[in-house]
């Protein structure tokens, strides 16, 4: 039974960094149709920025976050503008852009390697408890996972439904066409969904600096979830995305409860395919 | 052209060809390395190239063999690639024309074993322990203890500490299950209980699932093979998870500590062990070296790539010596088997035994302060 706690709250915790990084992904993607592996390796130089400026500036931890989360969200407008706006503008299809996005991804995670150096960086300066439920255990940086993923999530879905850009952005992901015509700059809007995106993976690489420390080849992991997330949750549907990344979470932690650990990365595909199949168009279906 | 000019240049062409086939000598001897130079694990990468090249750095400092210069050519395995390390083993030869390979890694070592053994290259391996590379390839040679010693000198180490029930953590890959059933063998064959075994991906996100199910089993002690990095995030997240119990290592590295900070107080690690003594003045000599060129101090894949140089520098110039054709893997190995024992960095001298690996000092150190403390020499048998 102890081990069934933990491995439920351990499904908890992963659920909450798998939606972060979900939500980001899916923003990108559900808006400009994008599918930007390099994703991931924005969101490991994100976490490596504010590593540098917590552990080689010596700022406060916080203020490291804030403007981790800023140049992130720079670099993300960055990846928009300079590698995928021109696809756009020449009228590319869209596995030009895919194959664009891969490029980007390997060369951004090779210069993680060289800027940064290949061995693992982690924050001392940053001290957290551990807390008991039981017999189960969990440290404050992984409840500060769940704390973000509601905040982030309230405040994105809050933008969504409530501001001029938020309801612009869902605009665009219905039917960008449509959203055109209407006299919505979808430019523009590319650039906010690539700045907001990036950054909410920023958040989830400041929790990872302190849970794990940072390695170059962690975007991977990272757009590999995100991805599955957002197949699994339903392109175009945040809801979708977040419920997705708690599913995978769950089934990877709670599914190795009697299988060999060996298997928990082979069963999100298990689930992905078992998803496409039955149910091609993902858990939320858009009107 | 005249017939003067003719008979010239065919005199010419004549002498030029049969010198070339009385002069077997390279213009240099080439040789390869495999290593981790990208990928999850450059630590080992970085280190082992550094010690193999301090090795060439050395050698020809001193005028290399009979004058002729040795050279590194390095391919890079992305740490654990098969299909890069496949690729990179086939330029070395076919492109680069190397006759030894100093290979790293259990997956790559066993990748890349079939194309030395097929166009007879000898391969010295001083990183990975994986049992499958041992007699299989009368090119294949191993200079650091296999993963069945180190398993069983961990074994031993655990049950004289007292420990009953056993429960290990690896990553899935060949070293990670060629470590687990030699420890599993170990342990159950001094009657004593395995109560876990758990495995991840090496690209796992995270390993909190493994962690919680090794508490769960409630074992006396852990063994912990993950390699660097993830050994220290093992053992961060079972201090973190509250298992006080006892845990042993393979290996254990500077990168290690950091990530696993305070909690890798107390860890133990059983490994092939290199230290510089002034009872061994060559290992003091490369240790100053290589801390000077590198700016820290040399762990034993170090050791043990700067010490597969030399061997093979000197089964060259034995080889050499016999004459002829003497530059091939054939006759590299031939000059080893007519005598198995060399010169070691690690003291005194190391012997291949039959099946071809020189065992190197299996060593149990304790972490304190950061620092890995010697405790005492094991059992690796």
């Amino acid at each position: 039974m102890d081990l069934l706690i933990q491995l439920t709250l351990n499904g908890l915790f992963n659920g909450a960094h798998f939606a972060l990084l979900a939500m980001g992904f899916a923003l990108i993607f559900g808006t400009t149709g994008v599918v930007h592996f390099a994703y991931g390796p924005v969101y490991a130089v994100g976490a490596y920025a504010i590593w540098a400026l917590a552990a080689l500036v010596g700022l406060p931890f916080w203020a490291a976050v804030l403007l981790g989360i800023a140049f992130t969200a720079a670099l993300g407008v960055g990846c928009y503008l300079f590698i995928y706006r021109p696809f756009e503008i020449s009228g590319s299809p869209p596995f030009v852009v895919l194959v664009a996005s891969l490029g980007l991804f390997i060369v951004m995670k090779n210069l993680i390697g060289i800027v940064f150096g290949t061995g693992v960086k982690t924050v001392d300066s940053v001290a957290y408890d551990v807390h008991f439920v039981g017999n189960a255990f969990f440290t404050t940086v992984q409840l500060g996972q769940v704390a973000a993923a509601l905040l982030v999530g309230c405040g994105i879905a809050l933008f969504l439904r409530a501001s001029r850009y938020g309801k612009a952005i869902r605009a665009m992901a219905d039917n960008r066409e449509m959203a055109t015509v209407i006299g919505i700059d979808t430019t523009r809007l590319s650039i906010l969904v690539f700045a907001l995106g990036s950054a909410v993976s920023a958040v989830a690489g400041a929790l990872v600096l302190l849970r794990d420390g940072l390695n170059p080849n962690m975007g991977f992991g990272a757009v590999f979830v995100a991805f599955v997330a957002v197949i699994v949750g339903g392109v175009g549907s945040l809801r979708g995305a977040v419920i997705a990344a708690f599913l995978l979470a769950f089934v990877q932690s709670l599914g190795m409860w009697q299988i060999p650990t060996e298997w928990q990365n082979t069963i999100v595909f298990v689930v992905l395919f078992g998803f496409l199949l039955a149910r091609p168009s993902g858990i939320v279906r858009r009107a | 052209m005249s017939k003067r000019t003719l008979f010239a240049a065919l005199v010419l062409s004549s002498a030029l060809t049969s010198g070339a086939a009385l002069a077997a000598d390279p213009a240099v001897y080439k040789i390869g390395g495999i290593f981790a130079m990208t990928g999850a694990s450059p630590h080992y990468g970085k280190v082992m190239s550094a010690g193999a090249q301090l090795a060439v750095d050395e050698i020809n400092a001193q005028g290399g063999i009979d004058g002729i210069k040795l050279q590194l050519v390095i391919e890079d395995h992305k740490s654990g690639s098969a299909q890069a390390a496949v690729a990179g083993m086939n330029r070395l030869i076919d492109v680069e024309g190397v006759k030894a390979v100093l290979p790293s890694f259990s997956t790559v070592t066993l990748a890349t074993m079939p194309i030395g053994d097929q166009k007879k290259v000898m391969m010295i391996n001083g990183g990975g322990v994986s049992a499958q590379t041992v007699g299989t390839s009368p090119y294949m040679f191993n200079i650091r203890s296999m993963a069945s010693d180190l398993a069983a000198g961990i074994a031993h180490r655990a049950a004289e500490q007292g420990a009953k029930k056993l429960a290990q953590i690896a990553i899935k890959s060949e070293f990670g299950d060629a470590t687990i059933a030699a420890t599993t063998k170990a342990w159950e064959g001094m009657g004593l209980k395995m109560v876990a075994a758990e495995q991840f991906q090496a690209d796992a996100a995270n390993i909190d699932t493994q962690v919680a199910k090794l508490r769960a089993s409630q074992p006396d002690a852990i063994a912990n093979w993950p390699t660097t990095p993830q050994a220290g995030l093992a053992v961060k997240r079972m201090r973190e998870l509250g298992m006080k119990q006892a845990v042993y290592c393979m290996e254990w590295t500077a990168e290690d500590t950091k990530v696993a900070g305070k909690h890798a107080e107390g860890v133990e690690v059983v490994t092939d062990y290199f230290a510089a003594t002034d009872e061994n003045p060559w290992s003091k000599r490369f240790a100053d070296a290589y801390k000077a060129k590198f700016g820290e101090m040399p762990d034993f894949y170090a050791a043990n790539y700067y010490e597969g140089v030399y061997v093979i520098a000197e089964l060259i110039r034995r080889a050499k010596a016999k004459g002829g054709d003497y530059y091939s893997g054939e006759r590299l190995v031939q000059a080893l088997w007519e005598n198995p024992t060399f010169d070691s960095v690690y003291g005194k001298t190391l012997t291949f035994r039959k099946n071809g690996v020189a065992q190197k000092p299996v060593a149990v150190f304790r972490l304190e302060n950061g620092e890995q403390k010697f405790v005492k020499f094991t059992t690796g048998e």
